[in-house]
């Protein structure tokens, strides 16, 4: 029998410009559109997003940071796993990784109020990309319909493929170094990494790391690294603070 | 008692179409656009199953072969029948791929991995596609016409069924994707 | 007997109960749902073989080597083969279907155009060719092709003279360049940046200067007064006066870089003063070299000489075809109009959308796009040693686009064709440098290569790597002083480093979906000037600047310096613009 995994994932604030590599590779391996005509921040597809967040000085004490937000895979309680009227939310215990699944989901929306870190997303609208571009599909991930939530579930399609390439050759374990997430492997400073937490010889678990919202004791997976105090600050704050101002998104 | 009959009847009727018309109604079939004989290439030809439908290097399985496979032999009439020449003449000659309709197609949200099954699993190929590798010739392909699912497709109890037998644990996302 | 209604509602009743008892109704529920889920609208992934092709990203002059992962001969994600790839190389495969890409164009009433207008030419106009990514094979070939022309010239925005070794740095003074975000190489830049203290002077809390070691917040343009400083010609106090940092500062910047300490400065394009103030550091030869490129055949050296924009006389040019296919640095258009002789110009711009140069262009030729353009890419700026690697098609090209050099060598009667083949085989026989393929990560030797298999595997993504040259004598360029900077007389509008553009659709991702880049049509400035302009955050305004004018919406952002406005377009940058309320 495999050994129980619990994927996580390491992500260094101090590393991440805000380039956004992440937010678009998520995009292009998850089959996920383009935004539709009324799209906005608040009704978006962004498995992954970056939030800036800042000190809350003015110009010139000003200092900023990204932080990606994603799927916290929480482990404890998993908020989202426990509202699902129709179990479409499954923890699977070999790799601690929370699946959503679109084709059972109706639409109701629960497991969205119930995410603490706003991380699930719903299809108000139909898929549709540009012509042709559907061209550029990935055959390892189902594109969703109009009406079901989705999420991140740290790139599925990627794991059945490292565990299909290892049953070939006869393996019932994959390799680790088969199985990476397009945002991991997307990021071009390295500030996201990503691996098993019950293997002694990473440091995901750095002793630098803090995660989000700890108090509401969801046992998340994604532990953030930085080496700044008011980072630290601000990510245990129950808004994120931003100096950036706009009137409401219309 | 006249009303009884009357009731009876209409009883009858529609267990008689729900049980033996329906499940023809409710399908389209169609023939596969080849006359393939997967007993003829057996015992002339000594193929096994591997030899057609093979795994790729990095685990994925190849499915139905590509017309290349086929062109390999056939790239001229090496019997005599019909059904090998029409072959050659719309398919090989120029060049098209046969529409093969899929019997195992399954749904685009789900994962099959053979490689787990095949090698790791030792499952005989006989077990989920019964006796289609030795059959003379292939079944019409019956599809369903509201879902567009295939009749001989596998449906979700059946993989359950043979999960639970074998004592596999299974999560959602092993499956779908 | 006849059949009444009480027999028809009876037998119903019968059917009714028996079709329960039958599959019927549970059959068609569930093939209703399953139904209801597949929308004939939502499309399904081709399936296919996956196989692995390897190229190099033509978005931007860093050239990042690129592994495709393709289904069949479809391209369906990209990854890099060093390291990550910015969100622009990330999605690049998607850029064929953009909407805004252009399939067809007037092709061949263009080249008649231009034929006749270079034969109509009078005595002091000129036919040019405005390169934006020189260095390039096709830029060679369009060289070659104004060499033959009696009047042609071949034009192209100000390169570097030098290249930087970053892993040589201890510390990296930055002026304004985004280090961190699109300059230089993303994979190599931050492979090696825990090895050197970054200072990053910077108007605006760029993300360079978020994640630098330390941020001086210096006035707009006042880079080159900084370099000046450092080395030495300009007193502390003029300095400090121009750039708005305090004298201790600039003591203290000076100290931290001082010679011999392994420092590199760095600017945008590494300008006159910057490389200055590097070899008085002790740079040379070690954090900054001469910028090499791959050798050329021979006879190709017969080709015309590079003329800076600034140089051509004004009014003077009757022709001019603009490469915009391979786009690096952004020249405002209103530098290039002025160029343009009066009376009827022919302008015709090579692109693969119309929204860069194209809205002034009589014709707009469309090219392929990358993954399907064939070209190579010249080494990154901090790349020290010269290579050669091409940017392999994927995908075939629609059959209305026009590949730019081969324009402009048929208006010559070049033959351009073999181009790339030709330098392959030059490189080859010049018998130096390494073979690096990425399929099976090896580095060979040029020598040891046969000459088909090097082209072969040029094509195949493969790269060819040469030796860094020599540091000859190389006399220092002496920065001018400057004149002291007439006070703005607006708003300075200064844009984002310059990006691919138009972007894949996925860009929504990242500024409709979410505020994590400024937006095209929007703009950032501090709320004081936002009032002093009458907007408030969210209005409709209109920027103007010399260049133009754009309907754009208001943010606000006190972290914004006062003085500045953020704009997202690099044809919006300007040192004088205006905001004004809709």
């Amino acid at each position: 029998m495999n050994a129980q995994k619990k994927y996580g994932m390491s992500i260094d604030v101090d590393r991440c410009t805000g380039c956004g590599s992440c937010m678009v590779a998520c995009a292009v391996e998850n089959n996920i559109p383009p935004a539709h005509a009324g799209a906005n921040d608040r009704n978006g597809l962004t498995w992954i997003r970056v939030y800036k967040v800042d000190n809350g000085e003015d110009y010139p004490g000003k200092r900023s940071a990204f932080i990606p937000v994603l799927c916290q895979q929480c482990g404890e309680h998993t908020p989202c796993a426990s509202v699902c009227p129709q179990q479409a939310v499954d923890v699977d215990p070999r790799t601690g990784i929370v699946g959503q699944m679109p084709e059972r989901c109706l639409g109701c929306r629960y497991c969205m109020a119930a995410c603490p870190y706003h991380a699930r997303y719903f299809n108000w609208w139909d898929p549709r990309w540009p012509a042709g571009m559907e061209k550029t599909l990935n055959p390892d991930v189902a594109p969703r319909m109009r009406g079901v939530v989705e999420k991140c579930n740290f790139c599925h399609g990627r794991w059945h493929a490292a565990k299909q390439k290892a049953a070939a050759a006869g393996k019932s374990e994959i390799e680790p170094g088969d199985y990476v997430p397009a945002c991991v492997e997307a990021c071009p400073t390295g500030a996201i990494r990503f691996g098993d937490l019950n293997d002694p010889s990473n440091d995901l678990r750095h002793p630098d790391s803090f995660r989000l919202l700890k108090k509401l004791g969801t046992d998340p997976k994604i532990y953030y690294r930085s080496k700044r105090d008011w980072v630290r600050n601000v990510a245990q704050a129950s808004r994120p603070v931003s100096s950036q101002k706009e009137a409401s998104h219309g | 008692m006249r009303g009884k009959i009357i009731f009876l009847a209409g009883l009858a009727a529609a267990l008689g179409a729900g049980w033996a018309g329906f499940p023809y109604a409710i399908y389209t079939s169609r023939p596969q656009p080849v006359d393939f004989s997967h007993k003829v290439h057996a015992d002339k030809a000594g193929a096994k199953c591997e030899d057609c439908h093979a795994f790729r290097d990095d685990g994925t399985f190849a499915g139905i072969p590509t017309l290349d496979k086929c062109a390999g032999c056939h790239a001229a009439a090496m019997g005599t029948t019909a059904a090998e020449e029409n072959f050659i003449d719309q398919y090989v000659t120029p060049q098209r791929e046969p529409p093969w309709a899929s019997y195992a197609r399954q749904p685009e949200n789900v994962f099959f991995s053979h490689a787990a099954h095949v090698k790791l699993g030792n499952v005989k190929c006989e077990s989920c596609h019964g006796a289609l590798g030795a059959s003379d010739k292939l079944p019409r392909y019956r599809q369903d016409r509201i879902s567009g699912y295939s009749r001989l497709g596998m449906s979700m109890t059946d993989c359950i069924a043979c999960h639970r037998q074998q004592a596999r644990a299974d999560s959602c996302l092993d499956c779908h994707k | 007997m006849t059949t009444t209604r009480r027999d028809i509602f009876k037998f119903a009743g019968g059917s009714a109960l028996g079709a329960l008892l039958t599959p019927a109704p549970w059959r068609l529920i569930t093939d209703t749902a399953l139904w209801s889920e597949n929308w004939p609208g939502i499309p399904r992934p081709a399936r296919g073989e996956i196989r692995a092709k390897f190229t190099h990203c033509s978005l931007c002059p860093a050239g990042c080597a690129v592994r495709a992962r393709c289904v069949g001969e479809q391209p369906v994600s990209l990854a890099g083969v060093r390291g990550g790839l910015c969100p622009f190389g990330v999605t690049g495969h998607q850029l064929p279907y953009h909407p805004a890409r252009l399939r067809q164009g007037p092709v061949s009433e263009a080249m008649a155009a231009v034929a006749d207008a270079i034969a109509k030419c009078g005595p002091g106009e000129r036919v040019a060719v405005l390169d934006l990514r020189p260095g390039r094979t096709a830029s060679w070939t369009a060289r070659r092709a104004m060499a033959v022309l009696k009047n042609g010239w071949y034009i192209a925005p100000v390169q570097s003279p030098v290249a930087v070794d970053l892993t040589k740095a201890r510390t990296v003074l930055s002026l304004s360049a985004p280090l961190l975000e699109r300059w230089g190489t993303p994979a190599n830049v931050f492979a090696v940046r825990d090895g050197f203290r970054l200072i990053q002077a910077d108007p605006v809390e760029s993300r360079t200067a978020a994640l630098a070691d330390l941020w001086l917040p210096i006035r707009p343009g006042s880079e080159e007064a900084l370099a000046l400083g450092l080395a030495g010609q300009l007193t502390s106090a003029e300095t400090a006066a121009m750039t708005g940092l305090s004298e201790h500062q600039i003591e203290s910047v000076g100290q931290t870089i001082g010679f011999g300490r392994l420092s590199l400065v760095i600017d945008r394009a590494m300008s006159p003063a910057v490389v200055a103030l590097n070899v008085k550091l002790g740079g040379w030869g070690r954090t900054i070299v001469p910028r090499a490129e791959a050798p050329v055949p021979p006879e190709w050296k017969k080709a015309a000489p590079v003329t800076d924009l600034a140089t051509v006389p004004d009014r003077s040019i009757r022709v001019l075809l603009i490469d915009e296919s391979a786009p690096g640095e952004y020249l405002p258009w209103d530098a290039i109009e002025k160029k343009l002789a009066a009376g009827n110009p022919l302008v015709v711009v090579f692109a693969w959308s119309a929204n860069g140069y194209g809205r002034y262009a009589k014709y707009v030729l469309p090219t392929p796009v990358y993954p399907e353009a064939t070209d190579d890419i010249p080494p990154a700026i901090d790349s020290p040693a010269p290579c050669f690697r091409i940017a392999a098609p994927l995908l075939a090209a629609p059959a209305g686009v026009v590949t730019p050099s081969e324009f402009i060598a048929s208006l010559a009667g070049l033959p351009p064709a073999d181009a790339l083949r030709e330098r392959a085989r030059a490189i080859h026989q010049g018998g130096r440098g390494t073979l690096v393929t990425y399929a099976d990560a090896k580095s060979v030797p040029v020598k040891e290569v046969k000459p088909d298999d090097f082209w072969k595997a040029l094509n195949a993504g493969g790269c060819w790597v040469g030796q860094a040259l020599p540091p000859a004598n190389f006399r220092a360029p002496v920065g001018q002083a400057l004149p002291p900077a007439n006070p703005s007389q607006g708003l300075v509008v200064l844009a984002t480093p310059p990006a691919p553009s138009p972007a894949s659709p996925l860009f929504t991702k990242l500024y409709q979906e979410s505020d994590l880049l400024l937006a095209p049509n929007c703009i950032a400035l501090h709320p004081q000037d936002a009032a002093r302009c009458g907007v408030s955050a969210g209005n409709r305004a209109t920027l103007e600047t010399p260049n133009g004018k754009w309907s754009v919406r208001i943010l606000t952002d006190s972290s914004v310096r006062p003085g500045v406005v953020l704009a997202a377009r690099p044809e919006m940058a300007s040192a004088s613009g205006k905001v004004v309320r809709v």
